[in-house]
Order: C-alpha cells, then sequence, then structure tokens
C-alpha cells in the first residue's frame, strides 16, 4: 500500500483530487481536532464542508492528537460495505495505516505533518523531503506526484505479506506459510546500552531488485509456490519491525528451510546499511563487527 | 561518469554522488583513480597499499560486480554508467 500524507490549508481539497486520480483500493485518514466548537477534521473547515470522500470499497478512519505528537484514532469507522465500529480511541496513525496496509492499495492521511509518510505540502507548509509542493490544491501537479508517490517505498506489515502469498493463484497446494519477523532489539545483554534506533540506508533500486532476485530463486524450489520480503527503510525505533520474509510451500519442511535461507541470503546480498543508536554512542553496524572480527 | 557511496564512504566524502569526468576509453581504474582525486578522504577506507580495493568493499557497475562481470579494473566503461561503492552489507 502506498502512503500519501497531504498538509497544508487546501489539504481537503488536494485529497479529493487524488482519489479521483487512483486507481485500487483507497482509505483516507481526516486529523481530528478538538476546539471550543467540538470536534472537527484538522484541515478541512476553511474551505469545504465536511463532507466524506471515497465510495464503496474504501475506508475512512478519523483521527485526532491526544496531546502528545501522536494521532488518535476518533471512534468510528466508515466501510462503504456497510461494516462500521466504534470505540477504538486509542488506535494511532500508524496503527490504523497498519491495518489498512492488508486490502487497500493507497492509504491518504489528510493534516498530519509529523507523519512519518511521503507528503504533498500545500500553501507554504513545510514538512521534510516532501512529493511535491503547491500554493493550493488546484495549482497541485498531480500526475507528476502519484509518478514521485510510486518511487517511494510501499507500506508493508506482515499481515499484508501473508494476504499477497495467500492471494497466489497456486494457493491450492499450499499446506503452510513460515514467516520471519526482524526487529529493533533494545539489548542483547543485560548491562548493554540500550539501543534507542537503528537507520537504515539502501541502495534504491539494486536492494528492492537483489530482493526481487532472491525471492525467484527460493521460488523455484520443489514445493516453494510464493516468497515474499520487505526490508523498511530509515528510522526505526527500539521495538519496532524491520523486515519480513514470508514462504508460502507445500508443506513445512520446505516452509522454515525457505524462511531461514531467505532472510540469510538477504542479509548477506542486499545493499542495505544499519546504523545504531544507542543511549552512548552511535556508529554503522559493519564497521563495529569489523573491530569485534 | 557518476559514483554513488553509501553509509560510512558517503559520510567520510560528505556526499551520496560524485560526478567525475574521464575520457572515452576510460577503464575502471581510471575511474577509482579520478574518485580518488576529486576525494583523497576516501583512499584509506577503500584502497589497501597495493592500490587494489579492499576486501570488505563492494563495486557495482550498472548494479554487477566488474570484478566478476566485466574485466575487473581493465573495463572500459561506457557514457552513462552507474558505479558505486560500498562498505559490507549490513540489513535485517
Amino acid at each position: 500500500m502506498y502512503t500519501l500524507g497531504i498538509v497544508g490549508p487546501d489539504a481537503s481539497a488536494a485529497a479529493d483530487r487524488f482519489v479521483a486520480a487512483l486507481d485500487g483500493r483507497i482509505a483516507v485518514i481526516r486529523h481530528l481536532v478538538e476546539d471550543g466548537d467540538g470536534p472537527r477534521f484538522g484541515q478541512t473547515r476553511a474551505n469545504g464542508d465536511g463532507s466524506r470522500i471515497g465510495g464503496a470499497g474504501t475506508v475512512e478512519t478519523d483521527a485526532r492528537p491526544d496531546g502528545s505528537s501522536r494521532a488518535r484514532a476518533a471512534t468510528t469507522y466508515d466501510i462503504g460495505d456497510g461494516w462500521d465500529a466504534a470505540g477504538e480511541a486509542d488506535l494511532t496513525l500508524d496503527d490504523t495505516l497498519d491495518r489498512l496496509a492488508s486490502d487497500h492499495d493507497y492509504a491518504v492521511a489528510i493534516g498530519f505533518p509529523d507523519a512519518r509518510v511521503p507528503q504533498v505540502a500545500l500553501g507554504g507548509v513545510e514538512v521534510p523531503d516532501p512529493l511535491a509542493t503547491a500554493t493550493d490544491a488546484a495549482a497541485l501537479d498531480i500526475e507528476a506526484a502519484i509518478d514521485a508517490l510510486h518511487d517511494r517505498p510501499e507500506r508493508k506489515t506482515l499481515e499484508s505479506l501473508v494476504a499477497s502469498v495467500k492471494a497466489s493463484p497456486r494457493a491450492d497446494r499450499s499446506g503452510a506459510i513460515a514467516t520471519f519477523t526482524g526487529r529493533v532489539r533494545a539489548r542483547d545483554a543485560e548491562d548493554d546500552a540500550p539501543t534507542e534506533y537503528l537507520e537504515f540506508e539502501m541502495y534504491d533500486g539494486v536492494a528492492q531488485r537483489t530482493m526481487r532476485t532472491i525471492a525467484s530463486e527460493l521460488e523455484e524450489r520443489d514445493g516453494v509456490l510464493e516468497v515474499a520480503m520487505h526490508h523498511r527503510q530509515g528510522v526505526i525505533p527500539d521495538g519496532e519491525d524491520i523486515v519480513f520474509v514470508v514462504v508460502l510451500a507445500g508443506h513445512r519442511e520446505e516452509a522454515f528451510e525457505t524462511v531461514r535461507d531467505g532472510i540469510n541470503r538477504l542479509k548477506d546480498e542486499v545493499p542495505i546499511f544499519k546504523k545504531e543508536v544507542t543511549a552512548e554512542e552511535t556508529f554503522w553496524v559493519h564497521e563495529a563487527e569489523r573491530d569485534d572480527g | 561518469m557518476k559514483w554513488k557511496l553509501f553509509a560510512n564512504l558517503a559520510e567520510t566524502a560528505g556526499t551520496k554522488q560524485v560526478e567525475v569526468a574521464v575520457d572515452g576509453e576510460a577503464t575502471f581504474r581510471d575511474a577509482v583513480d579520478a574518485l580518488m582525486e576529486t576525494h583523497p578522504e576516501l583512499r584509506e577506507e577503500v584502497l589497501d597499499e597495493k592500490g587494489d580495493i579492499r576486501e570488505h568493499i563492494r563495486v557495482l557497475r550498472n548494479e554487477s560486480n566488474p570484478f566478476v562481470a566485466d574485466d575487473g579494473f581493465d573495463t572500459v566503461l561506457e557514457e552513462g554508467d552507474t558505479l558505486a561503492l560500498f562498505p559490507p552489507v549490513s540489513g535485517g
């Protein structure tokens, strides 16, 4: 799922243009703020009627800040096929996006300037590394922004990868799914300085192609039906997931063997570089390993 | 000719991308020399005493290793080639 943020006074109108131009299942998440007049959508009142965006098959999630910088979802989801749930006041934007990733092609998050997603910035609002900037929604080059979005990493989760392999045309031959999840470990021993975050740099394009090559080679094995891999980029805090390998196979033995070989090959071959930041120091992990060796 | 640098090599050079000018018929060795002229601070980390690429440093020419796919330092480059230099990978 591609995730697109839009910030600025005209964000809601820009979202309408994106929703109209994108193909596939789209979720729209709007930032809800509380003020003296009760809850309202963060950046929609100035220019719009607050009407909902989307149609059949789209999910809308209204989110609001919780007093810190984290976003919290409001209590209602509206889903086009009639399902409706309430009472999820503690859902963050990240939680919401993870939940949407399994069955949506795009998520559009309106009014979350601090979110770690590719952002379109309107009316002079400043965000790091924007996809596109414009004075207002009408001035935005939507096609160019969509092309730029497609060059950014997709949001994937273990669940979205499992869903993708289950959708394989060969799934009727599958009796097993094995998965590997790599996470940010805070400490390796009791007296370690705790790791605060890891930062991953990737040789963009080459890294993704190398992962696809490894997956296709593993899929040539007898009884291995689908292999999916995903590695996140940028800053990943302690406790979060880094990498997933998912194998759809005929039987458990080839599933276990292939998931192990998949993560081992990814770690050996894919051009990704890890910087570690602990409470005490910052270092490139390959340099620390060379010093140890 | 474009060099891409990664991780600590990019930090040492202060940039992730370096354009170097080389003549027609230039070899991979010429491109390495041109990079070291522009960014001499990389030499210690990238080359050993004999001027070879250090064992742990990886190089790519258009996404494949010129020491495996081509003729190593003697590989004749083409205009528009992208060369990459990086330390041991550490994903996952």
